[in-house]
């Protein structure tokens, strides 16, 4: 059951990408939607959920809009997965504050990986506006935030037995 | 996990078994997934379509009556203007080749992220397409096609940080390379210094990289730079809205207009 979950909220994370590239193509260069169900492993499942899903949301994202790399998306969100895991086995991070802390860190923290990796291979950068950044950490960590929101009322409306045991 | 990623990334150079048999078993478990997000696609396109359309469809048919009316018109002149555009570039030793080949395809996705600037279309090695073929769409030159698959193919726009077009500056001919910078302008780079090089110029594809013809629009000078060296960069604003992008063409073969060499002449006009 967990598998489809997490495939379920993998695939509507994929949808949700390719719509929004259809449809506001500006609106991906501040927002990764593929990185809603790594925060969601993360901060409700365990450190090694987060970058098993990670890794398949970015191998995914990397078949379909990856053209230099393949597997770069993978890497990063295997690595935020993993950082963003351990914080939250850590540290309480499933409240409204620590929940955009959390999808804000992964905004930012992503658009760094990823040009460092690219960097390590040989591929050419382009300057990110500050600004850009900026707008990406807040617009990341409010989608979090409310994403992760609605998430922890469907688990409670299906009840507290249902809510899973953390893991590290 | 992130070893055998970095081996992944590592094969991408070699394309090498492993990485393809990744890259194809990941394609066939989200294929059904594209699918899904294009028939939500489709039906809020149509809901939008149909309440735009409900109040606009009389005055559009008459708008394109007259439309009509007026190419038929057109169409007879531009005739006339084809003979007449054909003897003038065989004066002047130029030769017309045969319009580049193409077929048309829609775009399914884009991703513009500042060091990844690709589209995704729904044309690939099924229809012909292979890499290395430029895409244009209304307007001038969108990209250049990276990777392909049966289906669908993956475009790496202009504006991409790795990407690189041949470009001449219409007014002057000074040649350069246009080379993209993520979200922000093109730089064009390579222009020698002494050449006049003025604000809104209009930069067009050289035809020289073996990529794109000759003559289709990049963009229009919007900075130049101090020279530097014996050369100058240039800041160039595209010509194509990538935002606004949903049908373009991919040219299955780099031809367009060229300039004769000398020993390469046209067979002689009949009066």
């Amino acid at each position: 059951m967990i598998v489809v979950w997490a495939a379920l909220a993998i695939a509507l994370a994929l949808v949700l990408d390719l719509g929004l590239g259809r449809f506001a193509p500006g609106a991906t260069r501040f927002v990764d939607p593929l990185l809603l169900p790594l925060a969601a492993y993360a901060l409700r499942r365990s450190q090694r959920s987060a970058m098993v899903v990670g890794c398949i949301s970015g191998l995914l994202q990397d078949y379909w809009t990856e053209p230099h790399l393949f597997g770069l998306n993978g890497l990063v969100k295997t690595i935020l997965g993993w950082a963003l895991g351990a914080f939250g086995a850590r540290f309480d991070l499933n409240r409204v504050g620590g929940r955009f802390a959390a999808g804000a860190s992964l905004h930012l923290v992503g658009v760094v990986l990823d040009a460092g990796v690219r960097h390590l291979f040989g591929e050419a950068l382009a300057p990110v506006p500050p600004w850009v950044l900026a707008v990406r950490t807040v617009l990341g960590g409010l989608l979090t935030a409310g994403v992760l929101a609605i998430v922890g009322r469907v688990a409670a409306v299906r009840g507290p037995a249902k809510v899973p045991r953390r893991r590290t | 996990m992130v070893f055998g990623q970095l081996l992944l990334i590592a094969g991408n150079a070699r394309e090498g078994l492993v990485t393809a048999t990744t890259r194809g078993a990941i394609g066939v478990a989200s294929r059904p997934v594209s699918g899904v997000e294009r028939s939500l696609s489709g039906i809020v396109v149509g809901f939008v379509h149909l309440f735009r359309d409900l109040n606009a469809d009389e005055a559009a048919r008459t708008k394109l009556q007259q439309e009509v009316t007026r190419l038929s018109g057109e169409l007879d002149r531009r005739a006339t203007l084809d003979a007449e555009n054909e003897r003038l570039r065989r004066l002047l030793g130029m030769r017309e080749d045969l319009v580049p080949r193409s077929i048309g395809a829609s775009v399914v996705t884009l991703r513009l992220t500042d060091q990844s600037r690709v589209v995704v279309i729904d044309r690939g090695s099924a229809a012909g397409v292979r890499p290395d073929m430029a895409v244009v769409a209304w307007g001038g030159a969108v990209g250049r096609v990276v990777s392909v698959e049966r289906d669908f193919a993956r475009v790496r726009l202009l504006t991409d940080p790795g990407s690189g077009a041949a470009g001449v500056i219409l007014r002057t001919g000074a040649a350069g390379m246009v080379v993209g910078r993520g979200g922000g302008p093109m730089d064009m780079v390579y222009v020698p210094k002494y050449n006049d090089v003025a604000l809104g110029d209009r930069i067009v594809t050289s035809g020289v990289d073996g990529v794109f013809p000759r003559g289709f629009g990049i963009g229009r000078v919007s900075v130049v730079g101090e020279p530097v060296g014996a050369s100058k960069t240039i800041h160039v604003e595209p010509e194509v809205d990538e935002r606004s992008l949903e049908d373009v063409l991919v040219l299955l073969e780099a031809k367009g207009t060229t300039l004769l060499s000398g020993g390469d002449e046209p067979p002689p006009s009949q009066p």
